[in-house]
């Protein structure tokens, strides 16, 4: 599996192996044991995983750590690689080669107790070896199964790889670069009261609490036996206001005895009925801590009573976890075994509610009356009053804690410093007099404190003799504890770079896709001709890319007379694909097209949208070849030439144009095309075509386009019927109707002297046009070659089609009833019967 | 209203949940509790491309091409504290695209509005950039002028006194930058994210807003407040 990276672009960088760079991802504790070259299957897919067996010192466990890759493989630099999934090698942790059916025996799955199983797929390569890598998990697996199957694996370590942030999760492995240590000292203490209340006097235990040289950073303070009326002794009950109160008597008591040279505030305090926890910092480091949960764990009668158990407080400290444990075992010189089982119930139990078990700290204190005894060596039960180092040291060989924490029954791990003062147990109280009472209680060392975790120094270690009212001494310990502490400044300048290099990535990765241009030139584009051009866009970068053309208006990619397919795709790495792009200009596009020549250089301009990336402008342009088709009746009667002659530009000012100047009365186009129907009349006979405007226009149609827009002198080239045809797109394509402004009044006249006065105020080509072509249909109509109703029916609606009258509920008759003033011969002698000689001349104006 | 936050920031504290829990998920962590959308507009050549290239790269791009639609860079800043991601579309400069480039203004929290010292005429059009900014964002936008080039001295055609004067009349902040030297261009989009935070800050932007054109993404539940959770615990019996 050792793949060189073999994309190493200058030749003097040391090629780097996978193994190389996936390391970098992993912190200097944490090993590789294997790394191994796979595919995820997931549905249909293959996707390339990188699979790294790793192995943490801390956590004293394993687990594999699948990446995905951000570039196509080879690796290049640690960058490329993502966190997939993470599988803890716990006993719920399984590897199985798939069998199950599949033609395929290179498949294995992985799945743990919460998640899979998640199916892969190797490739076997003299590098890539499966057994090898196999063989690896197992052994990882076995070493596993030695530890006792009750024992909590420690998979902390994952939740750096599973649970926070790409940012988080390399500032985490760059922690050397920033962490230091901070000096703190610690006092912990323990005693153990006996329901005796604190003494009197302003500050009564400043003898125990407040001598030291320099005042501690932290006070854990763990009292047993607080005072309990014999009836309270039901937890509930001791939970109220009695206690409350003597909880109170005696933080303010321990306040008060606290260092004199520093400002202390209480951070928290738990109470398990008589076994009280407090833990007092100094207002000065105050703001460091960030975190505090308190948890309890009741012991004594059936377990639960409480009168015996542990407490406990767990903080974080800039960036180190402390936690501080009080508890009250067992009594009686015979129970070690029952000692034994409280403190591992203490152990099993105080599980903070972040989930934080005792081992998850990094510097445990555990302080108490843990009531362990001196195993009587005869006649050395009672040290005389001056005892001397060779007296302890034998009283502790027979001492039970030390003796079970050799045999591993208790406090695993933990660290006790040398005892160098007398048994804290069992006083006469107020002397310094052993139990003299019947029971002549063995002395012992019940009370102690007890270290476990890193860069702990004890600096002092021994009991207080002159606090006197309870059966048991106060016993204490201070500490000197290095608490991993974040240099600000190097904190801040190692998170730029991280942010910066994190920001780069996702810049430099971002998808990209290239187009094989950015202006799509038609080249001449003609009325009713569709062109297509086609272009390609491929995918270089190393990600496959989605890409699709945004939507610029409300659902439209682009204008009305274009086509792209596809509208969006999805590109592989090194792909290309090729788009299509259709222009028609159709019946129904034709006016809007003209309306964008107007205004713009191009046909349309398309967003080429490339998901999570930049999108990409696409000018479509071309020269729009004109033709009479679209225009007003205003812009032909301007022209000096055939519109085959104008150039996109030119037409653009002709349409621009709107001086009251005309080079004719009316469009030269129309006027053939009514002449030839005129003299075609009789070939017609009974109908005017059927028109509707979304029906093709065949390539006849085009004939009759060219020949009308390069005035042509050969022959009318196309029939009647295509003809008419043309006569209504002449009428029904421009953007205003024939009849604007006035269709409204229009519709509203009834009579013609009345529409007459709207007509003559159209533009002089409108006017010419509507009064011609309403001579020309009279006539077809009076020579019965057409339907009055139908030809009513047809123009009126061309001729009237714009505005908010078409949604009236008789705007179509409305149409019909105007067009009959003009067309209806009837109609005509009865409205205005002096108009027959001006009818007459125009109709041989038809002929001309 | 607040009801309506409240349901969303719930929301996002579900959605952060879901990351936490979810491992599958990792490649997609927040980091940063903000989003602010920016975009660069202007005339064509005075520098937007090589000012974003040089915020996010520290680099001068000489021999820039010119953008043929709208780039697109992320850089993570820090303002109070705060992580902020900037979102920056830099758009094409090209009259003709100007029509498409305006789909482009909406829901940004900053724009930056840029002209080149030595060319009057970029200089001429702000107010018709200013027009449509205005226009085509919300009231709380923050709009900072940027007059790129200021390494140019000799070819100056534009004074500082002059836009500065443009730029207060206007309501605009104003900095002379060079995208060639890195100059005055950190501070020109830092400034922005400032304003637009203290806009947050003081409740004149309304994140509800979907086109406030900032996304408000809580922290983690890692650090609540410490007392709270003292008495969470106390009033828990363990037995």
């Amino acid at each position: 599996m050792e793949t060189v990276g073999d994309s190493v672009p200058n030749g003097t960088a040391p090629p780097r192996t996978t193994l190389d760079i996936v390391k970098e991802r992993f912190k200097e504790d944490e090993v590789i044991l294997s790394i191994f070259d796979a595919y995820q299957i997931i549905g249909h897919e293959y996707t390339n995983r990188l699979l790294a067996l790793v192995s943490s010192a801390s956590g004293g466990t394993f687990a594999i750590i699948a990446f995905s890759y951000l570039r196509t493989p080879p690796l290049t630099t640690v960058n490329e690689l993502i966190i997939n999934k993470v599988f803890a090698i716990d006993s719920s942790f399984q590897i199985r080669q798939d069998s199950m059916g599949s033609i395929n025996t290179q498949q294995f799955d992985l799945s743990t107790a919460e998640d899979g199983p998640f199916k892969y797929y190797y490739f076997p390569t003299e590098s890539s070896n499966y057994e090898d890598f196999h063989a690896k998990i197992t052994s990882c697996q076995r070493s596993m199964a030695q530890y006792d199957p009750e024992a909590v694996l420690n998979f902390r370590w994952l939740n750096d790889y599973r649970q926070i942030g790409e940012v988080k999760q390399e500032l985490k492995k760059r922690e050397s670069e920033y962490i230091v240590y901070e000096d703190i000292h610690i006092f912990c203490a323990t005693w153990n009261v006996n329901n005796k209340p604190c003494g009197d006097g302003e500050n009564p235990l400043r003898s125990w609490l407040g001598h030291t040289a320099q005042p501690p950073d932290i006070y854990a303070i763990g009292l047993q036996e607080l005072y309990a009326p014999a009836k309270a002794m039901a937890y509930e009950m001791v939970k109220t206001t009695q206690m409350g109160g003597i909880e109170k008597t005696w933080i303010d008591k321990i306040m008060a005895s606290l260092h004199p040279d520093a400002k202390y505030e209480v951070l928290g305090t738990q109470r398990l009925v008589a076994t009280m926890l407090t833990v007092i910092v100094r207002q000065q480091i105050r703001p460091q801590i960030t975190r505090c949960r308190l948890k309890t764990v009741a012991r004594g009668v059936f377990n639960a009573l409480g009168n015996k158990g542990g407490v406990g407080i767990s903080l974080q400290l800039n960036e180190g976890n402390l936690c501080f444990i009080n508890s009250h075992l067992a009594a009686h010189m015979a129970n070690v075994e029952e000692r034994n089982a409280d403190y591992n119930a203490i152990v099993q139990g105080m599980t903070f509610d972040d989930g934080r078990t005792i081992s998850d700290h990094d510097h445990i204190f555990w302080v108490g009356d843990l009531n362990y005894r001196i195993q009587e060596p005869p006649g050395q039960q009672r040290p005389g009053p001056m005892s001397d180092a060779q007296t302890y040291e034998l009283l502790l060989q027979y001492d039970q804690l030390r003796q079970e924490m050799q045999r591993g029954k208790c406090f695993e791990g933990y660290t006790e410093g040398d005892i160098k003062f007398r048994p804290t147990y069992k006083y006469d109280p107020g002397t310094d007099t052993y139990d003299s009472s019947e029971k002549q209680r063995a002395p012992a060392y019940c009370d102690r404190v007890l270290w476990k975790g890193t860069r702990i120094e004890q600096l002092a270690y021994n009991s207080i003799m002159e606090i006197r009212q309870s059966d048991h001494k106060p016993v204490y310990a201070v500490f000197r504890v290095k608490i991993k502490t974040r240099d600000a400044v190097k904190y801040k300048r190692v998170q730029e770079e991280v942010l910066k290099a994190v920001d780069k990535r996702e810049n430099d990765n971002q998808p990209q896709i290239n187009v094989e241009k950015t202006v799509i030139d038609f080249g001449s584009v003609r009325f009713n001709e569709p062109v297509t051009q086609n272009f390609t866009v491929f995918n270089n970068c190393p990600l496959p890319v989605d890409f699709s053309f945004k939507e610029k208006d409300i659902h439209a990619i682009c204008e009305p007379w274009l086509h792209v397919d596809p509208r969006h795709d999805s590109l592989l790495i090194d792909s290309a694909r090729s788009i299509r792009l259709k222009m028609h200009v159709s019946v129904r596009t034709i006016a809007g097209l003209l309306r964008k020549i107007r205004q713009s250089d191009n046909f349309d301009i398309l967003i080429l949208h490339v998901e999570n990336g930049r999108d990409i402008f696409i000018t479509v342009t071309g020269d729009y070849q004109p033709s009479c088709f679209g225009l007003s009746m205003e812009t032909m009667c301007r022209t000096d030439r055939p519109l085959g002659e104008y150039t996109q530009e030119q037409i653009k000012q002709l349409i621009n144009d709107d001086s009251p100047e005309y080079r004719v009365t009316m469009p030269r186009e129309f006027f053939l095309l009514i002449d030839f129907l005129y003299k075609q009349g009789p070939k017609q006979e009974g109908a005017f075509p059927s028109y509707d405007s979304r029906q093709s226009l065949g390539s006849q149609f085009n004939l009759l386009r060219d020949w009308l827009d390069s005035w042509s002198d050969e022959p009318f080239p196309v029939n009647a019927e295509t003809a008419a045809q043309a006569l209504l797109l002449l009428l029904d394509l421009p953007e205003q109707a024939l009849l604007e402004p006035f269709v409204e009044d229009l519709l509203t006249c009834s009579n013609k002297s009345r529409a007459m006065d709207y007509i003559s105020l159209l533009s002089p080509p409108k006017r010419n046009v509507f009064m011609h072509l309403c001579m020309f249909l009279r006539a077809g109509i009076e020579s019965q070659y057409y339907d009055l109703q139908q030809v009513a029916s047809i123009f009126g609606r061309i001729l009237l089609r714009s505005g908010e009258c078409t949604a009236w509920m008789d705007y179509h008759s409305r149409c019909v009833q105007f067009m009959r003033l003009f067309i209806d011969n009837d109609m005509e002698s009865l409205g205005n019967g002096n108009d027959g000689a001006g009818s007459g001349d125009r109709t041989a104006g038809l002929q001309a | 209203m607040s009801k309506v936050w409240s349901v969303v920031n719930k929301m996002h504290e579900r959605i952060d949940y879901l990351i936490e829990k979810c491992p599958n998920m990792t490649a997609a962590p927040y980091n940063y509790n903000y989003i602010f959308k920016y975009i660069i507009i202007g005339d064509m050549g005075v520098g937007k491309s090589c000012l974003l290239h040089q915020f996010t790269e520290k680099k001068f791009m000489a021999n820039c091409p010119h953008t043929i639609g709208v780039e697109f860079g992320t850089r993570i800043i820090e303002v109070d504290d705060k992580k902020i991601k900037l979102q920056i579309w830099d758009t094409a400069g090209q009259e003709r695209f100007r029509a498409v480039t305006r789909s482009y203004y909406r829901g940004a929290a900053g724009a930056l509005m840029v002209y080149d010292i030595t060319r009057r005429s970029t200089y001429n059009h702000l107010s018709s950039w200013l027009t449509d900014t205005r226009n085509l964002t919300n009231p709380s936008t923050v709009i900072f002028l940027i007059g790129n080039k200021s390494d140019l001295e000799s070819t100056r055609e534009v004074t500082y006194e002059e836009a500065k004067e443009f730029a207060d009349e206007n309501g605009l902040m104003f900095l002379e930058a060079s995208a060639m030297t890195g100059q005055n261009v950190e501070e020109a989009f830092l400034e922005t994210a400032r304003k637009i935070y203290q806009n947050i800050q003081e409740g004149r932007l309304d994140l509800n807003a979907s086109e406030s054109g900032v996304q408000h993404r809580p922290s983690q539940p890692s650090r609540t407040s410490l007392s709270s959770e003292a008495t969470g615990v106390k009033d828990q019996c363990s037995c």
